[in-house]
């Protein structure tokens, strides 16, 4: 009798993980798949999108399921998974999460926000929306958003164990770490038990999201030989607003007295900068803003501030996008992508 | 790690344990039962986790080998070269390029005849770079002399590891041993994989390390290893390397057999899959071997007789099962993840076929494709579409296209790359704000620059939209020491994090001419763009505007692997900088210890536990060890004093031009390995020039000038409040560690008070 709830034509049973560098979706991934496979007696694999990805950008973890009679011998990305988990929302605006998400797949998504706003933000017609706060509950455990994401996984696979996952938890943290113990158990148990789901109606026949296997931008009539590049700079188009977890530094212009510290140790080059005039007519460089398009949130920058013109914020949806004051680069009319 | 105990009743198999681990862990496992005398080392992705996990079993002390961080890979092959040539036992782990950068002594161990056994996790060679998995660096092992296996899976890795030194070390092989398996596919991707629960099982399978060859071991049995030969003797020492290497594919077969008998598991020469009635087959290597199975299945099942051959062994090659493995089969398509450009098919294709040309009955057609190259995935429906082909050179009694690539698309004349800002070169990058003069007198530069809010209008050499962690340390340093220098920089990034994260194609976020080179010669090769430029120039072949300063970057493993490079450069005097951004390991690879990592610190492969805290050894002194090869200007500096660094670029761009070369380095934060807040990137830099750790000094001509005194300024701290921030010294601050801190502090002050001393004495 097969305990996994669905299958594809292989045999597997797939989710994936996604996630920025950092919040611990590997690990999150490996647990998962090493309960299944060593608790239950199942097959599975494991592994991430592999490039030289820094913490903060865009990563994925792969779990495959099967009957112990089945082999793995595939090695390739899952594309068409049965369940999606998204650890940081802010992943939407790069990455289409739920490509190729079955039909009647289950997203399991860390967000504090209500079912329909997530749905409408994920482009879901239809299938199970799953949300839980991690954040929140790492938060007020001082624990990490992988375990509450991970409870909330195990309730979603309801053919593992939790018990097994306590028992990881207790080996791991009991030893080096005996205080960590509790907080752990009750954050994985949070997310487990805190976890909602609402069921979005699949009409019959329904087919799951359209994924597309992303095309190099440059082929071999196109990329100039030896893989030389002429378009200088052209990272500037790249959105890393994603890498933040949950803060940016906050400007406050009347209190800057602009002596550069900010922009001394920024390393993304977000503070803008233009000439003007000070108080007796001088050409003087004046600080406008913070560009946070490319802010990632390290908050180096309030640590240098000598006044308060600079200060943490809690990262709310649209503050950065309606507080941004753009980099003013020399763009090539025409060359803009 | 979480493990499942589960008894084999089967008569003879030595009792095993499941496990959920990937080929690196597999193979880091095997050699830690074997038990390894020696392992010399140096990182590369996607080899390198094999000594961290080595190393963490060592903190562990579930072993005892005797792991040696290389200089480079080519010292890592003369550390395992000299310590087989003991007798003793070594392992290695290596991947492209590395493996590439040690191939000169390749032939010189086999040809010497001293057995030893190295994982080659295969990946693309550069260039240009690419991480992942294909086999163009196995390509390159084929020639060697060496003993080639090839492991399919992470449980293929494990048995081929242990049946690999006995093959290694039988009487009639003696011939060092690779087992390669695929980058990522095989060596990240975690599946179930069983191991022996009692190491001894291993160890005696393995049998007892042969100590009766001519060893260099007992010094009274003296011996001569690598005496010179002439062609009359060459040739037979090769005759019987080539011998060995024949032989060794019948011990292959002894000791898969035996082995089976021990494991349950089986490695036959090629692992044929449904190949006893195939019409039309594929021939791959490794993981993608597996991946096609299961297209055999679905081909199967639509009543198309298709099968798999993939060869457990390599070298020797298996040309008589081949043979008979396609006696009937019509045609057969060799995929292959390398090329052997110009040969009209890459290497296996032509082995294929050569197998074939000595069966004068066989018609199997042969076609070639190359596929996959730098880790392209393979999917389900790119095994079909091979299949397809083959099936069609069946049906039509030839091949359309015996031989292509397989994967390229031509590309969207619409989507070139275009310029999407102004180029920004000379004037942009003159403020005139930047004052920098030789005082006659004191044989000094004098150096004047503005507050620096008026340079927040010169604009930064680097754009944003780099992909480097939040908080990363680099670009601060970086664009602080660009903003003393006026005008053009054209600069070569060595392979590292700074290069890593700008250059990700099609994106790159240098504003100003950049180029790459590997990490061991960077700074030759920007000597000879520098001297090209000059050589154009004085032929009036090109305009170059007169204050453009050539600029190596490098972070501190490339002054380890491109010591050499870097030191040759300084003596010959080229007129650039080298200017180094020191994050104490090699955090590209993902944290492994460099020789700049200080005493006691924690990295991947100095881990910190019962056997072991940290870096075994103290920091390097690369500022000293660049000074001492007398070029006119060497400086140390840091984004906590910006205008200290400002200056120093004004001084080193000024010596680049008028004098010869210049040296910097800066102390910069890795907050993710490092293990500190994002947020306190400067603060830690700050606290460890302020406890003397990194002193802010400059050697001008020859002298020495202490730019920034803490205890001056009364700011010297311990090195203990320095610490106290990063994750990876916390240990050192327990009161068990205390010996190891007393040692770190003793070692600084040291260093410090001569610094102190060559600073009160010009002549020093």
């Amino acid at each position: 009798m097969s305990i996994l709830p669905k299958k594809n034509e292989l045999g597997f049973f797939e989710i994936r993980l996604e996630s920025i560098g950092g919040l611990g979706a590997n690990l999150a991934g490996k647990m998962l798949a090493e309960a299944g496979v060593l608790s239950l007696g199942l097959r599975g694999s494991n592994f991430s999108s592999y490039g030289s990805e820094k913490k903060g950008s865009p990563v994925k973890s792969f779990i495959r399921f099967c009957e112990p009679d089945v082999e793995i011998r595939d090695h390739s990305p899952i594309e068409q998974p049965h369940i999606v988990g998204v650890f940081h929302e802010a992943l939407y605006r790069t990455v289409n999460v739920v490509s190729g998400l079955d039909a009647g797949g289950i997203v399991l998504v860390n967000t504090e926000r209500e079912f329909d706003e997530v749905k409408k933000d994920l482009q879901l017609e239809y299938g199970t929306l799953a949300i839980v706060d991690a954040l929140s509950i790492a938060v007020e455990e001082k624990t990490k958003v992988n375990t509450a994401m991970l409870g909330a996984l195990y309730r979603i696979c309801d053919f593992l164990d939790p018990e097994s996952m306590r028992d990881v938890i207790r080996k791991t943290f009991t030893k080096k770490y005996p205080h960590l113990v509790e907080p752990n158990i009750r954050t994985f148990d949070r997310g487990y038990n805190e976890v909602k789901f609402k069921t979005y109606e699949v009409p019959v026949g329904a087919e799951g999201k359209a994924f597309t296997r992303s095309l190099p931008r440059l082929g071999y009539m196109t990329q100039e030989i030896g893989g030389v590049m002429v378009s200088q700079a052209n990272s500037i188009f790249k959105d890393l607003s994603g890498s933040r977890q949950g803060f940016l530094p906050e400007f406050q212009q009347e209190k800057c007295i602009h002596c550069a510290a900010c922009d001394n140790v920024c390393p993304d080059f977000c503070f803008v900068w233009e000439e003007g005039e000070d108080k007796r007519g001088r050409k003087q460089m004046f600080l406008k803003g913070i560009d946070y398009q490319y802010c990632k949130g390290c908050l180096k920058c309030v640590e240098s501030c000598p006044t308060d013109a600079l200060g943490d914020l809690r990262e709310l949806l649209g503050y950065a996008d309606e507080n941004r004051v753009k980099q003013n680069f020399p763009y090539v009319a025409g060359g803009i992508q | 790690m979480s493990i499942l105990e589960e008894k084999l009743s089967t008569q003879g198999i030595a009792e095993q344990i499941s496990t959920f681990e990937s080929g690196n862990e597999m193979a880091a496992t095997a050699a830690a039962q074997i038990n390894y005398h020696i392992m010399g080392y140096f990182p590369i992705t996607p080899s390198t986790e094999v000594a961290q996990f080595l190393d963490q079993m060592k903190t562990r002390g579930e072993h005892d080998i005797k792991l040696i961080p290389a200089d480079g890979e080519h010292g890592s092959a003369g550390i395992c070269y000299g310590a087989a040539a003991t007798g003793a036992r070594v392992i290695n782990a290596t991947s492209a390029n590395g493996f590439l950068y040690m191939l000169e002594q390749m032939p010189v161990q086999s040809g010497t005849r001293f057995p030893m056994v190295m994982n080659l996790v295969t990946r693309a060679v550069s260039g240009p770079l690419d991480i992942r998995g294909d086999h163009s660096d196995l390509y390159y092992a084929l020639n060697t002399g060496w003993v080639i296996l090839t492991a399919k899976t992470p449980q293929a890795v494990y048995d081929m590891n242990i049946m690999a030194l006995k093959i290694a070390e039988h009487s009639k092989v003696r011939l060092p041993v690779i087992v390669a398996y695929d980058g990522f596919f095989t060596s990240h991707q975690k599946r179930r994989v069983e191991y022996f629960k009692d190491r001894s099982v291993v160890q005696k399978f393995v049998g007892e390390c042969p100590t009766d060859y001519n060893f260099v071991r007992d010094l009274r049995k003296p011996v001569t290893v690598g005496a010179h030969m002439s062609g009359d003797d060459f040739i037979n020492n090769h005759f019987q390397q080539s011998e060995a290497m024949y032989n060794a594919g019948e011990v292959f077969k002894e000791v898969a057999e035996e082995y089976a008998k021990l494991s349950g598991r089986e490695y036959p020469v090629l692992d044929l899959y449904k190949m006893e009635d195939a019409d039309v087959a594929l021939f791959l290597l490794n993981s993608a071997a597996e991946s096609a199975k299961d297209v055999v299945d679905q081909l199967r099942e639509k009543g198309v007789k298709a099968g798999v051959i993939s060869p457990n062994i390599i070298r020797p090659f298996p040309a008589k099962e081949i043979r008979e493995a396609l006696k009937n089969v019509k045609s057969v398509l060799v995929g292959e993840r390398a090329d052997s450009y110009g040969a009209h098919g890459p290497n296996l294709t032509h082995e294929v076929k050569s197998a074939l040309q000595d069966d004068k009955d066989n018609k199997t057609m042969v076609l070639s494709r190359v596929f996959g190259l730098g880790g392209k995935d393979f999917y389900a429906d790119d095994a079909h579409a091979f299949f397809e082909m083959a099936i069609d050179a069946m049906e039509k009694g030839y091949a359309e296209k015996p031989f292509d690539y397989y994967g390229h698309i031509p590309g969207n004349p619409e989507n070139v790359l275009k310029p999407v800002i102004l180029p920004q070169s000379g004037e942009v990058f003159k403020t005139g704000l930047i004052d920098v003069k030789m005082d006659e007198e004191t044989n000094k530069l004098k150096v004047k620059i503005p507050p620096l809010r008026a340079l927040t209008g010169k604009p930064k050499r680097i754009a944003s939209g780099h992909g480097a962690c939040p908080g990363c340390g680099i670009f601060a340093g970086l664009e602080l020491f660009f903003k003393g220098i006026e005008g053009d920089i054209v600069t070569l990034f060595q392979t590292g994090c700074a290069y890593v994260t700008t250059t990700g194609y099609p994106s790159t976020s240098h504003k100003q001419t950049m180029m790459h080179n590997l990490f061991q010669n960077g700074a030759a090769t920007l000597s000879g763009t520098l001297e090209a430029f000059m050589e154009l120039k004085r032929r009036g072949e090109i305009e170059v505007s007169d204050d453009a300063t050539f600029v190596m970057i490098t972070g501190d493993g490339g002054m380890d692997i491109g010591m050499g490079s870097a030191i040759g450069t300084a003596l010959r005097g080229h007129k650039l900088i080298m200017l180094e951004y020191d994050n104490e390991g090699y955090m590209n690879t993902g944290s492994q210890m460099s020789y700049s990592t200080p005493i006691g610190h924690m990295t991947s492969t100095s881990g910190v536990g019962k056997e072991q805290r940290g870096k075994a050894f103290h920091h390097k002194d690369t500022a000293q060890i660049m000074a001492s090869t007398n070029i006119p200007y060497v400086f140390t500096g840091s984004e906590a004093f910006p205008q200290d660094l400002v200056k120093k670029g004004a001084k080193a761009q000024w010596y680049a031009q008028n004098v010869g070369t210049v040296y910097g380095k800066l102390l910069i934060t890795c907050p993710l390995n490092w293990k500190s807040d994002d947020r306190y990137g400067t603060k830690i830099v700050e606290a460890a020039v302020n406890s003397c750790f990194f002193p802010l000094y400059e050697v001008e001509q020859g002298v020495t000038t202490i730019t920034y005194n803490p205890e001056e300024k009364n700011k010297r701290i311990a090195l203990a409040d320095w610490l106290v921030y990063m994750g990876k010294t916390k240990h050192l601050l327990k009161d068990e560690n205390k010996h190891i801190l007393a040692d770190f502090e003793e070692e600084v002050e040291k260093r410090w008070l001569r610094l102190k001393a060559k600073h009160e004495n010009p002549m020093l």
